[in-house]
């Protein structure tokens, strides 16, 4: 992928660079708002990660500009302001995600690959599949290899928000946030609880294992781990 | 008070006296004017009158006695000063009388007094007065002669002691609004001082020092009330960032330190890749939940502080109890407890859906936490007409009663070892945001276990 970093502290850009470029991503990276802005304009990107507080130009400022010009590059919003109404105004202005500092490496790159993964797909699909399994949207139904699976509704959209993103690695944030519309973070694992539960119903009785556990970060459907 | 009259002459309440002098004073001015104009002319009626039956009692004298006795009459009365009298025959000779001569000017001789300018030349030395304005009568008698009577009325005089007497007055009258101002504004700056001398101790650090309020219970009383309950709220934030301050130190130094020496432990001699990869999860595993109190106590005070109710809206609280129960019933029976829930209830109340659905998530983890396997946790919703009750029942081991404000605050885990998992914040939080929404919070034990209901007003 070819992403945009505009971001300020050189020193946290540095390591986003070096991490987002060994998970073999081109960055080009302005460290203030009219150079960022500059390269927004003229350059094809992906996707692009604006701090919102910059020199010169702040994020926010820069996103509506792009977005007046009919540029819809998906774009996570980096702040070190983390009341949920920062996020509100972030989303507003028309960043696609907020994500708050301190944040994760591995947060900041599944956030951003389903940013990237959103704006391929079309939303007007009547069934998923992956593998051997299938879910039809309609009918709000799922199967493995022809069995009928039993899904409660929260578990539908739980795995319709996994297939979506199959292939790819999806945060617990992520899905608390996707699935259940919370914005909170949980002192328990009970996100890994409703994995598992799923994981049960959809796993336990095949041979090849779709939902994996990825240690650190989150979970992955797919045929490989 | 000390020395404030040195400034005394420059502050708005002084100002504020001599505009409101100034005006009386103009008033002042308005009304002696007229009162000089109807003494003025009260005067002139009287000397009109007086004229008037004074020249029809020398008329009548000399229609029953004829013009001789007419002159002697004259003769004996002409010595007054204030009053000259002239009578001269059809020929204009003169026959009685102080003028010298008929005066000059046109006089009607129709029996009306007259405001009459009378030649100085004509008067007689003994009986000028340097003002020779003179209300002057005159008639033509059936003979053809003329007599005319003036009264001198000393206008001058009488108008220097009238407005020597209103200056007089006025100059009283200044001097005691004067007084009253300077007494009312020493009370008004007195109250303005009290404010001030607070305000400087607290300046100084007082925090504590609220304005004295007097009993009169007026605007000064009303603002001084104000300030005070600013006061309170500016002093409850304040003790409230020392206070996660000195928690932070406290929570966050002995994380940092595990850290550090696990660390620096760590870099003594050369290990296996597998161990350094070991030791840098387990940091980020803190560092993890480092930031979780972090921003746990981020969140308290931001909800302490007030939040931001431009993100408010209307919260089906129904809807956010599913799906909250959606949430956490794999976690409650992966832990053999039942999660009741009794739906059916419409609730709807203005809020953060945000901070209600953390709060509210917060009392359930805690009575997943502590409800034993086997054990029940109810959370339903009671509605009345015009208030919510949410409540979340465990069968867990309860709070003892000592404890239940205690446990609202910041880092109390009644597990004083803290070996369960936890950072002491989650009922904190649920305490905030029930006052930020105004709802009452209570804690009851059930024996067994622990009812924590949330009364919230409908919309």
């Amino acid at each position: 992928m070819h992403i945009l970093l505009i971001e300020d502290d050189n020193q946290a850009a540095n390591y986003l660079l070096k991490g987002l470029t060994e998970c073999g991503h081109v960055i080009d990276h302005a460290s203030d708002g009219d150079s960022g802005l500059d390269l927004a304009l003229t350059g094809e990107y992906d996707a692009m990660v604006i701090d919102r507080m910059l020199p010169g130009r702040d994020g926010l400022s820069i996103i509506r500009m792009l977005r007046a010009d009919n540029n819809f590059t998906p774009t996570l919003v980096l702040s070190a302001l983390g009341e949920v109404d920062d996020r509100v105004s972030g989303l507003k202005a028309g960043g696609d995600d907020y994500l708050i500092k301190p944040y994760a490496f591995s947060e900041l790159l599944a956030r951003l690959e389903a940013l990237v993964r959103r704006g391929h797909t079309v939303n007007f699909e009547q069934t998923l599949h992956l593998a051997d399994l299938t879910i039809d949207l309609r009918k709000q139904c799922a199967s493995r290899d022809g069995r009928q699976i039993h899904l409660q509704p929260r578990e539908f959209r739980l795995l319709e928000y996994l297939m979506r993103h199959a292939n790819q690695v999806v945060t617990r944030t992520m899905l608390l946030e996707q699935v259940w519309d919370f914005y909170f973070d949980p002192q328990t694992n009970v996100i890994d609880v409703q994995i598992s539960r799923l994981r049960s119903k959809i796993d336990k009785e095949f041979n090849t294992p779709l939902l994996h556990t990825i240690r650190g970060v989150g979970y992955k459907l797919s045929e490989t781990p | 008070m000390k020395h404030p009259e040195l400034k005394f002459i420059r502050t708005t309440a002084v100002r504020l006296a001599l505009n409101a002098i100034a005006f009386y004073s103009m008033i002042l001015l308005f009304v002696f004017i007229a009162l000089y104009w109807a003494s003025n002319r009260h005067i002139n009626n009287s000397i009109e009158s007086e004229l008037r039956s004074e020249i029809h009692q020398l008329i009548k004298i000399y229609e029953q006695s004829g013009q001789q006795e007419l002159i002697e009459q004259i003769n004996k009365i002409q010595d007054d000063k204030n009053r000259i009298y002239y009578l001269q025959s059809s020929s204009q000779k003169k026959l009685a009388g102080d003028l010298l001569q008929w005066p000059d000017n046109e006089i009607e001789l129709n029996l009306q007094t007259q405001g009459y300018w009378i030649d100085e030349e004509i008067i007689p030395l003994n009986i000028r007065d340097d003002d020779a304005y003179w209300p002057v009568i005159a008639t033509e008698l059936s003979n053809g002669s003329r007599l005319l009577i003036a009264r001198n009325i000393h206008q001058e005089k009488l108008l220097h002691e009238l407005s020597e007497f209103l200056i007089e007055a006025m100059g009283i009258a200044i001097a005691f609004a004067l007084f009253i101002s300077i007494v009312i504004t020493r009370q008004i700056l007195k109250r303005i001082y009290t404010i001030k001398t607070t305000a400087q101790d607290i300046i100084h650090g007082d925090l504590s020092k609220r304005i004295a309020l007097s009993n009169r219970n007026d605007e000064f009383d009303g603002l001084s009330h104000q300030l005070n309950v600013m006061l309170d709220k500016i002093q409850f934030l304040i003790r409230n960032i020392r206070e996660v301050t000195d928690n932070v130190a406290h929570d966050l130094r002995s994380p940092l330190t595990r850290m550090r020496n696990k660390l620096e432990v760590t870099l003594l001699e050369k290990r296996s890749t597998d161990e350094y990869e070991k030791v840098l999860r387990e940091n980020i595993e803190d560092i993890k939940h480092l930031i979780k109190t972090f921003n746990a106590l981020l969140s308290i005070s931001q909800t302490e502080a007030g939040g931001n109710r431009s993100i408010w809206s209307n919260v089906d609280l129904k809807q956010l109890t599913v799906d909250l129960i959606d949430l956490y019933t794999p976690l409650a029976e992966k832990k053999e407890q039942t999660l009741e829930f009794q739906n059916g209830v419409d609730a709807i109340i203005y809020g953060s859906r945000d901070l209600l659905a953390q709060s509210f998530g917060n009392l359930l983890e805690n009575a997943i936490k502590y409800t034993p396997a086997g054990g029940t946790i109810r959370f339903y919703i009671k509605s009345s007409a015009d208030t919510v009750d949410v409540l979340i029942e465990d069968t867990g081991p309860g709070i003892p009663d000592n404890e239940k404000d205690h446990v609202l605050e910041k880092f109390v885990r009644l597990d004083t070892s803290r070996h369960t998992h936890g950072n002491g914040l989650g009922l904190s939080l649920v305490a905030a945001v029930a006052k930020l929404h105004g709802a009452e919070l209570s804690l009851t034990n059930t024996r067994p276990g622990l009812r924590v209901s949330q009364r919230f007003n409908k919309i």
